[in-house]
């Protein structure tokens, strides 16, 4: 106590120090004393405060040493009744005293103080004894007891501010040890030491000192920003969108409400006991209800087909003829699995359909040619009944598919043709034409027999169509006798018969030399039967099939032109229109040795005709050729020459009148060219100049003068390369500004362009409704944005939106979105998902 | 696995045939209707302006995608075609041949009109192909409804008729007469008589700009607008007498061919020819242009006729042999060409060039004296000395008529509809270029980029007139001085004057001083005390 009263400055700053630490009381003050003073604490009860300050003075070396051992002793001694004493009547001394008065707060702050001694006491006693003798505050008499003892070695006071010097060096400050060192060998020391030691070692619960303001609001405004800046950016994509869209829409979305029932029920929420129980089982369930409808739905079809399998085989079963199951055996195996699965098989089955299909052609079954098929047609049965109509059209179809050709089937051939001259290569390799005909005579026979005898409702739909080919096939026969007879003498004979014919490649044709005579003579024959008969051919088709070599003759055209000819070794196939070509009639008129004469004409190698002969000759040859009327009101005309050759002085008139306008459309040009981009004046003296003396002349035109000519010069041939005539020399193209129509352009660039390429490009699409379909029209003259009068643009509201995709003007988003609408969509999607 | 995956996905996404035929050919309309294409928009910065671009762009291939679409699967009609098998040639079948192909409606468009009195006869056919003027050499004037072949109206003038064409619609026609031209309405009332032109050898009638145009016999082009009568423009062409005239249908350039091998081209708004074309070396008998206006025909006496890009002013073609009178395209781009008693109509069908596509000879004596296409049909109308005929050339008119732009069933409200919207849409001369699509683009640099004496004066008066109208602050007081603001306008009138090159005569007086120095500073330091000092 006598310390505080002694040093009050030093008190003073125990107390500020007190305060900070949040220490007890006492004990600053005595680290005070220790530390400025450096005094040992039993020395206080000695007292004499001079001494202390020589104390002082004294090396702190010997005091250090000092002072362990006296103080504890002391403290034992003196203190340890009273603080027992004390610990245990504390509640209510403490109590006491605090009420009591300022002195008895002393006291018991300074618990561990009263050890220092009466002189204290009495030193308190005092002045509180003078204070209530004069009235006058305590502070104004601890001045006196404040100048007694002190030694100041400083200039400045001691404060809050100005910390002694050792704690500025660093060396007496204060550690936990100086707290505790007093209170060891009491009761709760080793506990309270052991909490510092623990508190020391912990860091992490260190409380350090509060930062400065201004730093700590920086932080603060720190983590503050990017919570800001997390809670912005998620606007940032709707601005970026609504900025990016051409057109910004403000239209109020009606509401309509729910508009489907799904849409209602998939708002329903279960609220009723069973409503609930409902919902659980629905949910719960694993399976769902189409699920289950659909398996069931599975099971039940199943069951019926199993259940009509099982009839059909007993029934099946319960058939007792062989020769049913025999064919139904025989047909499993013929099927066309089987053909797939075995090579060999199917090569049989393709052989057979092959011969069938031979056979189908040679005799023309199948074509409702029978007796059965005529009598049903000729009653007209067959439109009445649904069976024999059908029957007949299963002919029909059969006969189709048989006799259609089938190169699928063949494996190395590419074409009927060209099996056909191979054929007939064969033919003339083994020189048996004969032979050939013989078997196609046989064949024919077979065929006509055939026809005799009614097979089972095979007829064809044309009514005389199996007597034509009975007749054609007798034709035929009569053919082969004949040639047979005439053993091939007479040659160089052509066919003519009209219909589709085929322009072989000459150099294939003629290879076979002796067979080709031999088909010609054939042919020729055949010709002339034709003519006999004035058939038009159509059926002669089985005809020509057996004889294969009719497919390769040439035949001729009258009308054979140059063109034609010209590339005789082209293996094109056409149509020639003999009918519809007006020349037909004569030629149907003619004899015989004329279409020959004409045949071996086209047979003859022609040289190729130039088409660059110019179109006057084939005119010419046109209208030679063309022997026409006036035919159907239209006024034509024979137009043997409508050009009229020039003559030679005519001709040498043009000449030389082309040389003349030549050059005077190059003096033209120049002309232009002069008027347009003027061709610098050649620098010249004025006359007369300077010839009072010849200095001048001997200069001659100033240097300046001649290469400002220069430069002129250069430009204007710049400009002449610039035009863009300069390379066309037959053109002038004028480069005259039309002030009329400068007002159509431009002068500067529309504001956020900035090249005149992209300005152009912009605008080569026209946008009006003449020239876009009525669908785009809307789209492309939209206004940046839309708005009904009188809705009330509300501020944007918060959507998700996906940054990767584009704004499309088809369906605008609507930025007065409803709340509801939203909702139901994202309910239903949930739905889904379930 | 995942690998095979894909590729079974691929396989998937690839089109059978016909549809990436479809594809192909969509592709190349698309193309058509796009117009050419789009910017580079890699090479701007401005990304706003790049976006907006981009966007729009999408909406032009959008608009095209649509319309390729509306012409691939919506136009009722395709174009008709002669086709021939093997070595047939399609100019070996003759009119009565394809009579006897035709149906019943078509082969009423095969007839001759035989006129042997008024003979030769010029022929002229509306927008639509509905109605057809033929005029006589002699005077006879016939308006016929091709339609129903009703022949709507005929007079005779009494004289010459060097030529007739038809107004914007076929309410109006006018004919070229001896002395004068004149403008007769369809019931055959004489309307007006246009004396300015003199005996007018040719007349044609520029549909967008309501512009007839006329070159006389010695050798003026005539503008004459026809909705208030003012002559636009007349020209004199110096290039001596013509009857060789042809409008351009894409621009509305009039061409001109002469007697010397040059076709000119011309446009109201200036006196000198737009181009002058030396085509050949002998007279310019006749002059066709293709309705996209990129291909121009030219025939010579020299009998040659020549195709010429009007884009490249080059040659593409010439074809040997052959000399016509009168020429004429057609809108699917056949070329018929009529000299003599013989017409002969070429073909671009395979791309390289026109060749042989059918031919028609005449009666013997008959001569051509105009061939012309009738739109939107199949149909060539040729006037000759003795009428006129029509044949059939298959593939040469328009399958799909647009009603919007003419329509041959139209009735009179639309037509009178038509007209309107027609005047409206009416261009004015100037419009009248080589290239209309460069209108709207940027003025093309002036070769002369300095500006004269006085504009400079004027625009520095004007600088100078708002520096001092320059109102001055109120400032406080103090600062608001009457001599301080006589001061701060001087000023700024000095500046106003200083940014006008006037002062660049004495700039370059001082700059010249200054060179001078550096002369002087450039040199060793031995050699400056001799450099001149001024």
């Amino acid at each position: 106590m006598g310390g505080l009263k002694r040093k009050p400055s030093s008190s003073a700053k125990a107390l500020a120090k007190s305060k900070k630490k949040k220490g007890p009381h006492l004990p600053n003050s005595i680290l005070k004393v220790i530390a400025n003073q450096k005094r040992p604490l039993n020395s206080d009860e000695e007292d004499d405060d001079d001494v202390i300050g020589s104390d002082d003075e004294h090396g702190g070396d010997l005091y250090e040493y000092e002072e362990g051992v006296p103080e504890e002793e002391s403290r034992k001694n003196n203190r340890y009744d009273r603080h027992d004493n004390y610990d245990y009547e504390l509640p209510d001394d403490f109590e006491d005293e605090n009420v009591e008065s300022e002195d008895d707060d002393d006291g018991g702050n300074s618990d561990n103080d009263e050890a220092e001694g009466d002189d204290d006491d009495d030193d308190d006693r005092h002045t509180r004894m003078l204070q209530s003798l004069t009235g006058m505050p305590s502070a104004a008499f601890e001045g006196e007891s404040k100048s007694k003892p002190v030694l100041f070695t400083e200039a400045y006071p001691e404060g809050e501010f100005n910390p002694t010097r050792d704690v500025l060096e660093g060396k007496n400050v204060l550690t936990e040890e100086d707290f505790l060192a007093p209170l060891e060998g009491t009761p709760g020391y080793q506990k309270t030491s052991k909490q510092i030691a623990r508190m020391r070692k912990d860091t992490k619960h260190v409380v350090h000192a509060p930062l400065p303001k201004p730093q700590r609001e920086r932080l603060e405004r720190k983590a503050v920003i990017g919570l800001v800046d997390e809670e912005f950016s998620k606007w940032v994509h709707l601005v970026k969108k609504n900025r990016e869209a051409p057109t910004v829409y403000f239209n109020q979305d009606v509401d309509l409400g729910y508009s489907t029932v799904g849409a209602i029920a998939s708002e329903f929420q279960p609220r009723t006991e069973f409503e609930k129980k409902m919902a659980s089982v629905l949910n719960d369930s694993e399976v769902s209800m189409e699920d289950h409808i659909k398996d069931h739905n599975h099971i039940a079809k199943m069951r019926s087909l199993l259940f009509r399998h099982e009839f059909k085989s007993k029934r099946i079963k319960k058939i007792k003829s062989k020769t049913y199951h025999r064919l139904k055996n025989k047909d499993l195996k013929n099927s066309s699995l089987g053909a797939l699965m075995d090579p060999e098989m199917a090569k049989e089955e393709a052989m057979r359909q092959e011969a069938k299909r031979v056979e189908e052609r040679m005799t023309l079954k199948h074509r409702n040619t029978g007796k059965w098929a005529k009598r049903m047609i000729s009653r007209g049965l067959n439109v009445k009944y649904d069976g024999p109509k059908a029957a007949i059209a299963e002919q029909l179809q059969m006969n189709a598919n048989l006799s259609r050709k089938m190169n699928s089937m063949r494996d190395g051939s590419s074409s009927d043709e060209s099996d056909d001259e191979e054929e007939l290569n064969d033919g003339a390799d083994e020189d048996t034409p004969s032979r050939l005909i013989a078997k196609a005579k046989e064949k024919t026979l077979k065929a006509l027999e055939d026809d005799e005898v009614p097979n089972a409702g095979l007829m064809s739909l044309p009514f005389m169509k199996n007597e034509e080919a009975n007749e054609e096939a007798k034709r035929a026969l009569e053919e082969y006798e004949e040639w047979e007879n005439s053993g091939g003498e007479n040659s160089k004979k052509t066919v003519n018969v009209s219909g589709r014919r085929v322009f072989g490649a000459t150099a294939k044709v003629e290879a076979p030399k002796e067979s080709r005579k031999d088909s010609d003579n054939f042919y020729d024959d055949s010709d002339s039967d034709n003519d006999m008969a004035g058939i038009e051919d159509n059926n002669i088709e089985p005809v020509r099939d057996n004889a294969s070599p009719a497919r390769n003759t040439i035949t001729e055209t009258e009308k054979f032109d140059d063109d034609v000819a010209g590339n005789p070794a082209s293996k094109t196939t056409f149509d020639v229109a003999m009918f519809a070509s007006g020349s037909w009639k004569k030629m149907a008129g003619s004899k015989n040795t004329e279409s020959k004469k004409a045949s071996r004409k086209t047979r003859a190698p022609i040289p190729q005709a130039q088409d660059k002969k110019g179109w006057r000759d084939e005119e010419s040859e046109d209208s030679e050729s063309e022997a026409e009327q006036m035919v159907d009101g239209v006024l034509t005309s024979t137009s043997k020459e409508t050009f009229e050759v020039p003559s030679q002085a005519e001709l040498i008139n043009r000449a030389f009148a082309g040389d003349d306008v030549l050059d005077e459309f190059e003096k033209d040009k120049e002309e232009v060219l002069n008027q347009e981009v003027p061709k610098p004046e050649k620098p010249v003296l004025v006359p007369g100049w300077g010839d009072w003396t010849n200095i001048q002349k001997k200069r001659g035109i100033s240097k300046q003068m001649v290469q400002k000519h220069e430069a002129e010069k250069k430009e204007w041939e710049q400009g002449l390369k610039t035009r863009k005539d300069a390379r066309l020399k037959h053109v002038i193209i004028s480069e005259k500004v039309d002030k009329k129509a400068e007002k159509l352009h431009t002068t500067t660039l529309p504001f956020p362009f900035t090249s005149k390429e992209v300005f152009e490009h912009s605008m080569r699409m026209p946008i009006g409704p003449e020239f876009n379909p009525s669908t785009i029209v809307g789209e492309l003259n939209r206004p940046e944005v839309v708005k009904k009068t009188g809705v009330i643009i509300k501020p944007v509201k918060f959507e998700e939106v996906n940054p990767n995709d584009e704004v499309d003007d088809e369906h605008p988003r609507n930025h007065q979105k409803q709340r509801p609408k939203k909702k139901t969509s994202r309910r239903q999607g949930k739905v889904k998902s379930k | 696995m995942e690998v095979a995956l894909e590729d079974n996905n691929l396989m998937e996404k690839v089109l059978p045939p016909d549809e990436q035929e479809i594809d192909v050919e969509l592709e190349a309309k698309e193309k058509k209707y796009l117009r050419g294409e789009g910017a580079n928009l890699e090479s701007l910065k401005d990304k706003k302006l790049k976006t907006q671009l981009a966007s729009r762009e999408k909406l032009y291939g959008k608009s095209a995608k649509a319309a390729a679409k509306i012409e691939k699967w919506l136009l009722p009609a395709s174009a008709g075609y002669l086709e021939t098998e093997g070595l047939e040639k399609t100019w070996r079948i003759k009119q009565t041949d394809i009579a006897k192909e035709v149906d019943l409606l078509s082969s009423r468009n095969q007839y001759d009109i035989v006129l042997p009195d008024f003979g030769p006869y010029k022929l002229d056919f509306t927008a639509s192909g509905r109605h057809m003027l033929a005029g006589g050499r002699k005077g006879h004037l016939a308006l016929v409804d091709m339609m129903n072949m009703n022949l709507i109206k005929e007079i005779h003038v009494r004289e010459t008729v060097r030529d007739v064409a038809f107004l914007h619609n076929d309410q109006f026609f006018a004919a070229a007469q001896k002395k004068y031209s004149y403008i007769y309405a369809r019931d055959g009332t004489e309307l007006h008589c246009l004396k300015e032109r003199g005996p007018v050898a040719r007349l044609r009638f520029l549909k967008n700009h309501f512009l007839l145009a006329s070159v006389n016999k010695i050798g003026q082009l005539h503008y004459q607008d026809v909705t208030y009568g003012d002559m636009v423009a007349s020209i004199r062409t110096g290039k001596g007498r013509t009857d060789v005239m042809e409008v351009n249908p894409y621009n509305g350039v009039v061409a001109l061919g002469h007697s010397g091998g040059t076709v000119t081209m011309w446009k109201p708004t200036s006196q000198a020819p737009l181009v002058q074309m030396q085509c050949h070396p002998g007279p310019v008998s006749a002059v066709a242009f293709h309705p996209n206006g990129h291909l121009m025909a030219t025939s010579g006496k020299e009998r040659k006729v020549k195709i010429w890009d009007l884009r490249k002013f080059e040659e593409v073609q010439t074809i040997h042999g052959f000399h016509a009178k009168t020429l004429s395209f057609s809108q699917k781009g056949l070329l018929a060409a009529g000299t003599g008693s013989f017409v002969q109509v070429l073909g671009d069908s395979s791309g390289g060039g026109h060749s042989r596509y059918m031919s028609h000879p005449m009666v013997k004596g008959y001569q051509v004296e105009k061939v012309m296409f009738r739109p939107y049909e199949d149909v060539l109308g040729i006037g000759h000395s003795m009428g006129w005929s029509s044949v059939l050339i298959p593939g040469s008119g328009e399958p799909n008529f647009d009603s919007w732009v003419a329509n041959p069933f139209e009735t009179s409200k639309q037509r009178r509809e038509k007209e309107v919207h027609l005047l409206l849409d009416k261009l004015p001369p100037e419009t009248i270029m080589l290239d209309p699509s460069k209108i709207g683009a940027m003025r093309p640099s002036r070769r002369k980029e300095k500006p004269t004496r006085g504009e400079i004066e004027a625009e520095k008066e004007v600088a100078i007139e708002a520096a001092k109208s320059v109102e001055m602050k109120k400032k406080t007081k103090g600062r608001n001085k009457p001599s301080k603001r006589t001061k701060k306008k001087k000023e700024l009138v000095e500046n106003a004057k200083k940014t006008f090159p006037e002062l660049e005569e004495k700039n370059i007086a001082g700059k010249k001083r200054r060179i001078g120095e550096d002369a002087a500073a450039e040199l060793p330091t031995s050699l400056k005390r001799f450099a001149r000092k001024n």
